[in-house]
């Protein structure tokens, strides 16, 4: 009796037929690819600056004869997909925040050295440069500022030395970040053992010593600690803590958007992180070529220009580490004032490993 | 290979013999299977012993990352995954087994919104579940936004008490359709001779319970799987609450420059070999059981009906299950996404706002918006639904023939194990197995492009959804095929004609979960995405890790809302294409 | 590979089947031992023996659902089976009824009758009509709309026939069919299932495990045992001349003893001690050659046995142990002594439990046979 009837079968046809065709055209939009035409195939960018897409657009656009492509992601993926291609890299330059990693590199004998653009460096800068000339600086944050809400404590209740945070009226008010997963911390914890040990060369087990009583002292104090920025910050809105020592750019980040009360305060010393930029040497040479004009570019007075505005509330909150040059934004003061000290990547990018399993069974968990 | 020698084993020698072609198909099943996801994983584990095969050390064999995986901190977290694992897995199956019988066998209020309870349960990520958790718990979060003060819960939640609560609301989905596909084989006959015989509702029921006791066994050793992998809980609740997990571990290990792929490798190992007692212990009970059997001739079991005290208390406690497991996490995280500020006391008290909304499409970080980042997502969904759909069908089919059988039972151990494996294990292993300069020189290249990061997600969700598949597929009858072939149907016809109809609701919800699945999925797609082409989860966590957790709480819900659109979408268009015939059947193939 | 061409649908003629050695191992066990029939057309041909012996096994792989070891299968002269041939079950042009019924659960009652002429080259009208007829014939029209879980198993049932003979082929199979149904549903479809393929004239090849359905049915019986063919004849013959013990047992007996053999009679006739009555004789017959000392059983049909008073001069005495009416006579259980006993022995009136009686033998309903020679 009842046959479906012919209106209704061919109905359910045509929208099976349509789903089917939107289906796969839908699908088929990922396979866009644009070819590159040209011999000079250019390099890949592995870099977790957030003014790098605005830069790589710049640099492009200059029509230097090849494509830069950019392999944006966190420093922590980045460096494990370094690691992972092992000796058949994609990757031809690397830009992030802090030198260790380019010490590990350089060690492994994987960067391209003499590599440093011929420009005028400020002492900072210069500071920060390499001997051998692997790697290069483009920029200066400091990690270690004392950030804090000035909705919950007064810039006058603020401790005024690293070792005043362990004391009882400051207990499970003061946060942090893990090391193992929040990149500017390690140069942080590094740098304070590094001042506290009173280091100066050879073995650096009595800085470490010193450096992990101060850490377990804050422990005993109630220190809090979170993988990252986000939830640290996140955590002075819950009026969880107080104050805690991140990133100068992201405390200056903070009160630009979302948290308008939050202030820096910097104990002596703070610790310098660099934002760092370096060329694979197991690239072909062509390959190398394009890469050092790209740096090149990135230390132009049109590099830095991009560098400085293209994350205004982010990385572009930076001190200079080029002569004459200063800083993006007004409420950066002037980087004397902030005590910042350097650290040697090749003595303490090594200790690195151990440090944060230390830090991560001892301070943020463990038995 | 073996198992394709164990499927012939009654073969003529004649060489154009169709069933020669039929292992030649087992062949080339396992080269795809060995490609997507074995020779990737093997290239990661491989490093636990010998880390010069990826430069990765100087040794070619060594136990020494053996011995530090097991060290002090790194052993306590795979000490503690395993009993975390055990409790949770006995904890869901449990939950699962009194809801599901609640739910199919008693006339419990509001049975279809359980169901698709279960299925936003199971498509939520255990992240998002933490995130809502804590939103909600935190001093000035969500609750105290609605007037409750949880200050003296929250310390509790963050430590092995919310974990346990989050994994068993993790595992409780997995569990609850497994053991559902099971009761609803089950005829009412055997509940109702143990009823004669004097047994009251609830003896009955542990009367009956040996014979589904097959897929209790399957529920628990994925329940037990699931959990041993979970990486959201490992790396929000667990870090906080000071309780080291077997995957955090793993994260660690790698989390480094240099990361120590040896050790991560050593406790991927530890995390698949875990799951092989659960596996030896069903196959031990269930031999050469089978589920239960559908066919034309399957009835609708009768359902219990309660008197209206007890109805009332029953309907209650599913509420208050589900409450627990999934309205929590979407009430945290709504409104997370709506507070100013989330956790700010201000002085004229607490703001529902927009504003984070707002800025998902159009965020203060510039190059930032979600919308590009959907809706490439939506488009590696797509593709990926599709792709599992069909491997795992065809793993399915293979897992269910030959009940106890060499080749079943490999394929069962492969795919439990494949489940354990964390997704970053694949993710990096993908590196190392698609750069080695022979592939890309002579079988493919596409390291560093979309479809790698395709494939890896493929292989990610197959094994999962072969097993989920795997109970309704293996109760169609197969004399349903062998009469279509005797009436004339071809191989095709045969198949497309009664066998795809009956699986077409389990094809269909299959889909969707790898679909949400996908767009949700974050270790893969971190490790993997090519450049310029980043998924919402990325773009998601980097919100809520460095930028702004409220924009990111935002983005989150929005793409959970959006995920549902999808789902409201696909079921439209099942119900206008398919016959009415096929709609009669029921997600376990049986009408319901 | 060869395929075989497609055995011509179109036309109901009935199918001739050849098997010649039919082989088909399952590892090391063999369900299908060198197996030979020739089915002539038209012919009702009922396999019959218990589980694990093989007709299952034979009739998948008439079907073409399963792969034979060895030897090969012909239908209507072309081969379908063989060392170097294997056609597709679609294409051997034959129908089957299962013992699950296997009907779509999907789809609806008429669709499931109308599914194998999707494949036929008749006019859409046609197909329609040749639904309703078949519909009406077996007696379920009324529910042509329905869905098959919505029926009872008898019900069911007729759809899976009417199903199979939709096609108009010349081959019928059927998988026990009857064994899932209740006993009243049973005899009703038995009978509609020999007129209707009789009615149509197609070949069938019928597997059960139960001796009256085949004896009510069969043109032709096939008693396999352990994969072997024990014996192919008509009915009576399998009846009357069981070739071994094992056929004997297996199509009714009332009761087997150990006896001596006394000596031969006459030809295929032999004089037996009953262990249970010493002194007492009876005849039976043998298609054996039998000296004194053989090792021998006797096998009595209930039908060669009857019941008398025990006034009666001759015969076995007994004690009734059951009785059971039966609607047209009774049904005994008589007890002999020394621990032997008779069943199903039918007598008009009715003895009761623990009654007396003499117990009598028609020889030709008894045989003897070496019962160590039982393959």
């Amino acid at each position: 009796m009842t046959i479906p009837s012919k209106p209704k079968n061919a109905v359910r046809k045509r929208i099976t037929v349509l789903a089917i065709a939107a289906t796969a055209a839908a699908g088929s939009l990922t396979f866009v690819a644009s070819a590159s035409a040209s011999s000079n195939p250019g390099f890949v960018l592995y870099s977790s600056q957030g003014y790098d897409q605005a830069s790589v657009n710049a640099f492009n656009a200059s029509a230097p004869g090849f494509k830069v492509t950019l392999n944006d992601n966190s420093t922590g993926p980045l460096l494990q997909q370094i690691q992972a291609e092992g000796s058949n890299p994609t990757w031809g330059v690397l830009w992030v925040d802090g030198a260790s990693a380019f010490a590990q590199l350089d060690n492994e004998g994987k960067l391209l050295k003499h590599s440093v653009p011929k420009v005028k460096f400020n002492p900072q800068g210069l500071a920060n440069v390499p001997k051998d000339g692997s790697f290069t600086p483009t920029g200066i944050t400091v990690t270690g500022a004392l950030c804090y809400d000035s909705s919950q404590i007064t810039a006058a209740q603020l401790p005024s030395t690293w070792a005043q945070l362990s004391d009882a009226q400051y207990k499970g008010l003061v946060g942090m970040n893990d090391p193992s997963q929040s990149g500017p911390t390690y140069p942080m914890i590094a740098g304070l053992m590094d001042y506290l040990g009173k280091y100066k060369s050879g073995s650096t087990t009595a800085a470490v010593t010193a450096g992990e009583a101060f850490y377990e002292a804050l422990h005993a104090n109630g220190l809090v600690v979170n993988s990252t920025n986000g939830p640290t910050i996140a955590a002075m809105e819950a009026h969880t803590i107080s104050m805690a020592t991140i990133q100068s750019s992201a405390c200056y980040g903070a009160e630009l958007t979302n948290f308008p009360s939050m202030r820096v305060k910097y104990l002596n010393p703070s610790i310098e992180l660099p934002s760092v930029i370096g060329i694979d040497g197991k690239q072909p040479a062509i390959v190398r070529k394009d890469a050092q004009k790209f740096v090149d570019w990135v230390l132009s007075p049109a590099g830095q220009a991009v560098m400085q505005t293209a994350d205004a509330e982010g990385d572009s909150l930076f001190w200079p580490v080029l002569k004459g040059e200063n800083p993006s934004n007004h409420l950066i003061p002037k980087l004397a004032s902030t005590h910042a000290i350097s650290t040697n990547p090749y003595t303490w990018g090594p200790l690195e490993t151990n440090i944060n399993t230390w830090f991560d069974s001892s301070i943020a968990g463990g038995v | 290979m073996a198992i394709a020698a164990v499927e012939s084993a009654s073969l003529t020698t004649s060489p154009k013999d169709p069933r020669r072609r039929g292992s030649l198909g087992g062949v080339l099943l396992w080269v795809v299977l060995t490609l997507l996801i074995i020779a990737p994983v093997l290239s990661f584990l491989i490093l636990g012993v010998s880390p010069r095969v990826f430069q990765q050390g100087s040794q070619w064999f060594t136990l020494k990352y053996v011995r530090e995986s097991f060290s002090s901190y790194s052993g306590q977290g795979i000490f503690n995954s395993l009993w975390v694992a055990s409790i949770v897995s006995v904890l869901a199956v449990t939950l699962a087994t009194t809801l599901a019988w609640l739910i199919h066998r008693t006339n419990v209020g509001g049975r279809r919104v359980w169901a698709v309870a279960m299925w936003l349960l199971l498509m939520m990520p255990t992240w998002m579940m933490t995130l809502g958790w804590s939103d909600l718990l935190q001093p000035f979060g969500g609750a105290q936004a609605l007037g409750v003060n949880t200050h003296w819960f929250y310390g509790e939640f963050f430590g092995p008490l919310g974990i346990v609560i989050v994994l068993t609301s993790a595992a409780l989905p997995f569990a609850y359709f497994i053991v559902s596909a099971g009761l609803q084989g089950l005829g009412p006959e055997f509940e109702d001779a143990a009823r004669i015989h004097g047994a009251g509702p609830l003896r009955s029921f542990q009367t009956v319970l040996p014979i589904i006791a097959p897929a209790l066994l399957s529920a628990l050793a994925i329940s037990f799987a699931e959990t041993m992998s979970d990486f959201g809980v490992a790396f929000t609740l667990g870090y906080h609450a000071h309780f080291p997990m077997a995957t955090f571990m793993l994260f660690s290990a790698i989390s480094n420059f240099p990361a120590n792929f040896s050790v991560a490798a050593v406790i991927a190992l530890v995390l698949i070999i875990s799951t092989v007692p659960p596996i030896l212990l069903q196959s031990r009970v269930m031999r050469k059981r089978s589920y239960a059997v559908l066919s034309g001739r399957t009835r609708a079991p009768r359902r219990r009906e309660f008197r209206r005290g007890p109805r009332v208390a029953a309907t209650a406690g599913v509420v208050f299950v589900l409450f627990i497991a999934l309205g929590v996490p979407i009430l945290g995280a709504v409104i997370g996404s709506l507070v100013k500020n989330l956790g700010i006391e201000s002085a004229t008290g607490v703001h529902f706002t927009l504003t984070y909304y707002s800025q998902v499409f159009h965020p203060s970080v510039t190059g930032k918006s979600l919308g590009a980042p959907l809706l490439l997502s939506n488009q590696l969904g797509l593709v990926v639904a599709t792709g599992t759909g069909v491997l795992a069908v065809v793993l399915a089919r293979r897992l269910i023939a030959n009940p106890g059988s060499w080749s079943q039972r490999v394929t069962d151990v492969f795919l439990l194990g494949s489940v354990a494996v964390p997704g970053v294990v694949l993710g990096v292993g993908y590196i190392f197995f698609y750069n080695i300069g022979f592939v890309t020189h002579h079988v493919v290249d596409i390291y560093k492009t979309l479809p790698l990061l395709m494939l890896a997600l493929v292989a990610n969700a197959v094994p999962g959804q072969t097993r989920f598949m795997a109970g309704p597929v293996s109760q169609i009858q197969p004399s349903l095929g062998e009469a279509a072939r005797v009436h004339g149907a071809g191989r095709m016809r045969a198949w497309r004609t009664t066998n795809l109809p009956l699986m077409s609701r389990v094809l269909l919800w299959g889909w969707l979960l790898t679909f949400t699945k996908t767009i949700s999925e974050l270790a893969i797609s971190q490790i993997l995405y090519p450049p310029s082409q980043e998924p919402a989860s990325v773009s998601i966590q980097s919100y809520l890790a460095n930028y702004d957790p409220g924009t990111g709480t935002a983005m989150t819900v929005m793409t959970l809302f959006e995920m549902l659109a999808v789902i409201g979408i696909a079921l439209a268009i099942y119900r206008l294409v398919t016959p009415e015939g096929w709609r009669r059947i029921g997600w376990s193939g049986v009408q319901s | 590979m060869e395929r075989g061409s497609v055995v011509n649908k179109s036309a109901r003629r009935a199918t001739s089947v050849s098997i010649r050695g039919l082989t088909k191992r399952f590892g090391v066990k063999s369900a299908l031992d060198d197996v030979s029939i020739d089915i002539a057309p038209g012919t009702f041909l009922v396999l019959l023996g218990p589980s694990g012996s093989g007709k299952t096994t034979l009739l998948r792989c008439l079907a073409g659902i399963e792969r034979p070891s060895g030897g090969t299968i012909a239908i209507d002269g072309e081969q379908v089976a063989g060392p170097k041939t294997f056609v597709p079950p679609e294409r051997r042009g034959l129908a089957m009824v299962f013992q699950d019924y296997a009907l779509w659960p999907h789809l609806s009652v008429r669709k499931n009758v109308a599914y194998p002429l999707a494949t036929s080259s008749l006019a859409k009208g046609d197909r329609k009509s040749r639904c309703d007829d078949l519909l009406e014939r077996v007696g379920i029209s009324h529910l042509s709309e329905r869905f098959p879980n919505e029926l009872s198993g008898g019900e069911q049932q007729r759809v899976a026939l009417a199903r199979a003979l939709a096609a108009e082929v010349g081959l019928i199979l059927f998988d026990e069919p009857l064994s899932n149904l209740d006993a009243d549903r049973r005899e009703q479809l038995r009978i509609e299932i020999a007129t209707l393929t009789r009615e149509v004239g197609a070949t069938a090849v019928y597997i059960t495990h139960d001796q009256s359905e085949a004896f009510a049915l069969a043109d032709q019986i096939g008693v396999l045992n352990q994969g072997r063919l024990i014996q192919l004849d008509a009915p009576e013959t399998i009846y009357r001349h069981p070739t071994n013990a094992f056929v004997a047992r297996f199509t009714g007996v009332a009761g087997e003893f150990p006896v001596r053999v006394l000596g031969e009679k006459e030809p295929n006739r032999v004089e037996v001690a009953l262990p249970f009555a010493s002194g007492y004789a009876i005849g039976a017959s043998t298609t054996e050659k039998l000296g004194p000392e053989a090792n021998v059983r006797l096998f009595v049909r209930a039908v060669g046995v009857s019941l008398v008073a025990p006034s009666h001069g001759s015969g076995v005495c007994g004690v009734v142990r059951d009785v059971a009416f039966n609607g047209h006579g009774y049904d005994h259980v008589v007890d002999v002594g020394d621990g032997f006993s008779l069943t199903k022995i039918y007598a008009a009136s009715r003895f009761e439990r623990a009654q007396n009686v003499k117990v009598c033998f028609d020889p030709s309903s008894c045989f003897v046979m070496d019962s160590s020679r039982e393959a």
